[in-house]
């Protein structure tokens, strides 16, 4: 059977705008995909909802889409995203008002059922069972050009189109844990291609920015990574190497799908810019998914002071004496940074920063309490004081866990762009 | 003689919720000892070694977890980041410069590796 193109535009909500035009217009694909969620997105798009509950989406996929959809329906390259984050019907319905307004009219399926807040987790402010790929693949195969989702693991927006292509039944193992490391290598984008590598000196510097990452699937999950010509960095057994050993944990990699077997995974160099993945080996997925979950942990912020020059240890331990009585907040944590260097012959050469950081579960103690009362000691304190920024007024920050559901507790449901709805064992 | 590990290893590290993960591998630099520096990496890096090389991580748990076919070692330090990324007042609360630092730290090389 012909294999399948599958591109990747993004690694994180954030990534660089200009990629979904760039993997359209640069090179052949059948699959343009995208990961929007870390767990910490999950976190910024809870905040989002509760201000605006039509949110909880990637916003910069929804501008990336207006400027190309055109161009993905003329070149028949379907597009996958976890975009929907939180509500994926609430993108799905804005992706349409967009298709309306530029007179298209492509086919919008969405994936749900990930949100589990309603099987009790208390204080949550999101809590997500990580679905497979196998919702994907039915909306692939009822005609969806646009296939959005909420939190799939980040394999399977590779993974789902490639069931939807070769036909994979649920216990072809050996293949779906072959594209299990296919979607592990493309998910964080220029990760695979010479970004946040150790072997950067090796990346030729001539070139435009980094390549997104493409693989190419074949029928038996077996893959090739590579990016599409032209473009900037590398694709080298160490690139891939590199994003394999960042996203796995142990060697026995647990997905909602299959036990993806890394002691099996065979790397090997295919010609320049291309590395053939073969011989991965899979087994039966656990029979609980596992949940992310995120709560309102309480409130932060941090101040910096400069301290410069002599008698560093005893300005560090002055400020902080001055400081620490007047602080509320249930934690407060000082860090000296590390000594400057003797007679040095700049400033920023003879400083370093003290860094104090304050959390509490209500916002008051690490607000203005907190910044006001360093502020204040502008003129009373060491000599040379000065702050890296004028402190604000403190953030919100969540706490992430892992939790785990039985998958008969799952609805994992297809929304068809015809209105029909599916379930997916 | 004393090197920096990362004389012919590459690493890449980042955050799992409140747990460190820290890739170390050899480079495919086309040095004919490849097979053997990569059977010093498996057998250099124990949670021992891990807690050594990086002191921070002394009181953690540290799991390590062989990958031979990648040429590597997959390494879990768990509790490094607190409760998390949002919440860790860590410097570098997603241990991406971890690996980084790992790398910088010296190691007694032996000399047919070179």
């Amino acid at each position: 059977m012909r294999q399948l193109r599958v591109g990747n535009c993004s690694g994180f909500y954030g990534d660089r705008f200009s990629a979904m035009r760039e993997m359209l217009e640069g090179g052949d694909l059948d699959v343009l995909t995208g990961d929007y969620l870390a767990e910490l997105t999950m976190l910024i798009l809870g905040r989002d909802q509760l201000k605006d509950p039509s949110l909880g989406y990637a916003r910069t996929f929804v501008r990336q889409l207006q400027d190309c959809l055109g161009l993905a329906l003329e070149r028949g390259v379907a597009v996958v995203a976890n975009a929907g984050g939180l509500n994926p019907a609430g993108l799905a319905a804005r992706l349409g008002e967009i298709a309306d307004a530029q007179g298209l009219s492509p086919s919008i399926a969405y994936v749900d059922g990930d949100d589990v807040r309603s099987l009790g987790f208390p204080g949550a402010l999101t809590a997500n069972a990580y679905l497979g790929a196998f919702g994907i693949a039915a909306a692939l195969r009822g005609g969806a050009d646009i296939v959005v989702t909420g939190r799939v693991t980040d394999a399977s927006l590779v993974v789902g189109p490639a069931v939807a292509h070769f036909g994979w039944d649920p216990t072809a193992y050996d293949e779906l844990a072959g594209a299990v490391v296919a979607g592990h290598v493309l998910e964080c984008g220029t990760q695979a291609t010479g970004g946040n590598f150790s072997g950067f000196g090796s990346l030729a510097r001539t070139a435009g920015p980094l390549g997104f990452p493409v693989a190419e699937l074949a029928d038996d999950g077996s893959s090739v990574v590579t990016k599409h010509a032209g473009t900037g960095g590398l694709v080298s057994v160490d690139t891939v190497t590199a994003q394999l050993m960042y996203e796995v944990q142990s060697t026995h990699y647990l997905g909602p799908d299959v036990t993806t077997h890394l002691d099996t995974v065979r790397l090997g160099d295919d010609g320049p810019d291309r590395v053939r993945i073969t011989g991965v080996r899979g087994s039966e997925p656990p029979t609980e998914l596992k949940v992310c979950v995120n709560e309102l942990g309480g409130h932060r912020n941090t101040v910096e002071f400069v301290l410069t020059g002599l008698d560093l240890e005893d300005k560090a331990a002055w400020v902080r004496a001055q400081l620490d009585p007047q602080l509320t907040a249930a934690s407060v944590t000082w860090s000296l940074g590390p000594a400057p260097v003797i007679d040095a012959d700049t400033e920023e050469g003879a400083s370093t920063l003290l860094r104090c950081t304050v959390q509490d579960r209500s916002p008051e103690p690490v607000g203005r309490a907190f910044s006001s009362a360093a502020v204040e000691l502008a003129l009373a304190s060491y000599p040379g004081f000065t702050l890296t920024a004028p402190p604000g007024t403190g953030t919100p920050y969540g706490v992430y866990r892992a939790a785990y559901v039985d998958r008969s507790a799952v609805t994992h449901t297809v929304h068809h762009a015809d209105g029909r709805t599916e379930v997916v064992s | 003689m004393k090197a920096p590990l990362g004389t012919f290893v590459h690493a890449r590290s980042g955050d799992k919720g409140g747990d460190a993960n820290l890739g170390l591998w050899v480079a495919h630099d086309g040095s004919a000892a490849y097979d053997d520096r990569v059977a010093w990496l498996l057998a250099l890096v124990t949670p021992d070694f891990v807690h050594a090389l990086l002191p921070e991580t002394a009181l953690l748990e540290v799991e390590v977890f062989a990958l031979p076919n990648l040429g590597g070692v997959n390494v879990v330090i768990h509790g490094l980041l607190g409760q998390g990324v949002a919440a860790s007042t860590r410097f570098d609360p997603q241990a991406k410069g971890l690996g980084e630092w790992a790398r910088s730290r010296h190691v007694e090389i032996p000399e047919a590796l070179w």
